[in-house]
């Protein structure tokens, strides 16, 4: 039974998502999702406990064979990553209990919970998938429903942006079709672990066919997680959406697609065959150009919510890093950045959602002296922004250590100088808000301390982020060492 | 509906029908012939997009209730994801299968049958409902 459970939170999502619409109340909406995403929060760590003790396995859906059916492979990444996506799914639906009623009209509110838990299922859908085809389809439902979480607002704004979201997805997603179909006519199959074995012995023979489906890979895929060139529907989607739905977007929805490039690369073709091709330093080109550019752009903006999507771009570019330099290291650094920057990002959303709506202004120029007024929340912005910047502990040092590690474990020393770079270009526009809001006499000037009362019930899943955020970086060691099982 | 056509109304009284009549057939011999649920709910729900259009939309709300058409889309869906939750767990966990029944039959081939009856109301309701989006402009 505990085996199974990765089949049945997908398809229990699926499920109890249409029975929002059913329900009248409000009230009976919040508490029904609270239900969901806690059962969920323990079914994952449940099969994370089942990986531990048993080791990575496969599961085959509805057909012993594993050439005719379908099968969900869950290894250490799998389970651990369901896990952190469960709880920031939990804290996300607490957050928006508070403070959706205020976003959206209030006829609406069962539909954005329906397409939480749609998204949440399509997302561990692609985690967990082992079938090329499947993980697509999940792709394909990612893609509406996160455009049905930006439109749920229905303003002119988040209209331009979904269908702007709409377009460049579905030209990735037709990349990504178009090299699962150029795959399947030379392999066969569409099952990973089946495909790998078909390419280790004839990747020869094809010596461009593997150029062409990873180019493919890397473009469809990376237009959907915004690696830096192809990130230009990113900020206007995640800016104008509502708080709770761009905490999702920006901090699960766009690590999806580079897990999933994770495991093609290391299951599908597997790093021998991959390390000689031009396009893992393409990756690492697209991802060094996106961690200096991400932030450069990012320090123009004048809205709070924009800049931190930018940041979006610049966190990407450090996970296609990792992917790029294309060792077990640098995969196994990519997957811990993925989990420390979703704590981190979606925190950091919510945190600006509540200060935009307390401070009635989305600008960062109305933002000085706002820790004044709201204290606490500020601290917990100043925490996060640390880690972004990376200083010791916070994950964002731990990722930076380690892929500065992986650079000279590979000899390429000079690429330590971009990590330090970007790293420096994230403090210049993290820190400035800070500096503003708590010091600074002309900018405390009117402004009446602890004077915007937070809600509790917001309050609470940022503070829980943080601390698992923390938590993180203090056990980074482990949760590497956990992480690399699955690169063994 | 602006004007009121009497030849349209009676025509389609009759038409209508017999569209009907042909959705349920497509949709019950999904698993024997070529059809199901998708083909016969879209045939369905064209049937229903050419009441509103003729009768008007009063004539429909007074049959269908258009407050419940959520409902109608949600409940089938409900009911197709715990078919198809059997019918992935059974095997691992020894669940009874349903019964076969004789090939060629109505009442055979398992779960498909109830499967496209629920993708065929849930396709035509959404059919229609994206329909009168746009024609009554009532988001």
């Amino acid at each position: 039974m505990t085996s199974n459970l990765p089949l049945i939170n997908i398809m229990f999502l699926m499920i109890t998502a249409f029975a929002f619409p059913l329900i009248k109340k409000i009230k009976y909406i919040y508490f029904f999702s609270y239900i969901i995403h806690i059962l969920l929060v323990i079914s994952t760590l449940a099969t994370l406990m089942f990986v531990v003790n048993h080791g990575a396995y496969a599961l085959n859906i509805g057909y012993p064979d594993t050439f005719m059916g379908i099968q969900l492979y869950i290894s250490h990444v799998e389970a651990l990553l369901g896990v952190v996506f469960s709880i920031i799914f939990l804290m996300v639906v607490i957050f928006a209990s508070s403070t959706i009623d205020k976003e959206i009209s209030e006829n609406r509110i069962g539909l954005f919970y329906l397409l939480v838990n749609i998204l949440y299922t399509s997302l561990i859908g692609v985690i967990y998938s082992n079938d090329l085809f499947n993980a697509y389809v999940f792709i394909e439902v990612s893609t509406l429903s996160a455009c049905g979480l930006i439109i749920i607002k229905d303003k002119g704004e988040t209209i331009l942006a979904a269908i702007k979201y709409l377009i460049m997805s579905t030209v990735g997603s037709g990349l990504v079709l178009m090299s699962i179909a150029y795959l399947y006519s030379i392999t066969g199959h569409l099952n990973i672990l089946l495909s790998h074995n078909v390419i280790v012995a004839t990747y020869q023979d094809y010596p461009n066919s593997v150029l062409i489906i990873l180019s493919l890979f890397t473009l469809g895929l990376g237009v959907k997680s915004a690696l830096f060139p192809l990130h230009g529907w990113l900020p206007d989607a995640h800016s104008s959406a509502p708080t709770p739905s761009s905490a999702i977007l920006s901090s699960l929805v766009i690590k999806v697609y580079m897990v999933l490039l994770i495991k093609i690369i290391f299951r599908l073709f597997g790093l021998n065959i991959v390390k000689d091709i031009v396009i893992m330093d393409i990756i690492l080109l697209l991802g060094s150009a996106g961690m200096i550019f991400g932030s450069v752009m990012a320090i123009k903006q004048k809205e709070l919510k924009r800049m931190v999507a930018y940041s979006s771009v610049a966190q990407i570019g450090y996970v296609a890093f990792g992917i790029g330099l294309g060792s077990i290291a640098g995969l196994t650094i990519a997957v811990y950045h993925i989990i420390g920057h979703a704590l981190t990002k979606s925190s950091i959303f919510l945190i600006s959602g509540l200060m935009i709506s307390q401070n009635k202004s989305k600008y960062i120029e109305d933002l000085k002296g706002i820790g004044h007024e709201m204290p606490i929340t500020l601290i917990l912005f100043t925490l996060a922004s640390f880690s972004m910047v990376g200083i010791p502990i916070f994950p964002g040092f731990i990722s930076k250590w380690y892929l500065s590690l992986a650079c000279l474990e590979l000899n390429r020393i000079s690429l330590i100088l971009i990590i330090l770079a970007s790293s420096l270009l994230n403090l210049l526009y993290y820190f400035p808000i800070v500096i503003n809001g708590f010091f600074g006499k002309e900018n405390l000037k009117g402004r009446i301390r602890k004077s915007k009362k937070v809600n509790p019930y917001s309050l609470f899943p940022i503070v829980t982020l943080i601390i698992l955020m923390l938590l993180t970086g203090l056990f980074s060691g482990r949760i590497i060492d956990f992480i690399a099982l699955s690169f063994a | 509906m602006k004007y009121k056509d009497t030849i349209l109304e009676e025509v389609c009284r009759f038409l209508i029908l017999s569209i009907q009549i042909f959705a349920f057939y497509i949709i019950l011999n999904g698993h024997l012939s070529p059809g199901g649920g998708f083909s016969g709910g879209a045939i369905l729900g064209s049937s229903l997009i050419i009441i509103h259009l003729v009768f008007g939309k009063s004539y429909l709300q007074k049959k269908i209730n258009s407050q419940n058409i959520p409902a109608f889309i949600s409940i089938p869906l409900i009911i197709y994801g715990l078919l198809k939750l059997h019918s992935f767990l059974s095997d691992t966990l020894h669940w009874p299968h349903p019964p076969i029944g004789t090939p060629g039959k109505i009442l055979s081939s398992g779960f498909i049958l109830p499967l496209n009856i629920m993708i065929g109301i849930v396709v035509a309701f959404v059919l229609y409902q994206a329909f009168s989006y746009f024609w009554d402009e009532e988001f």
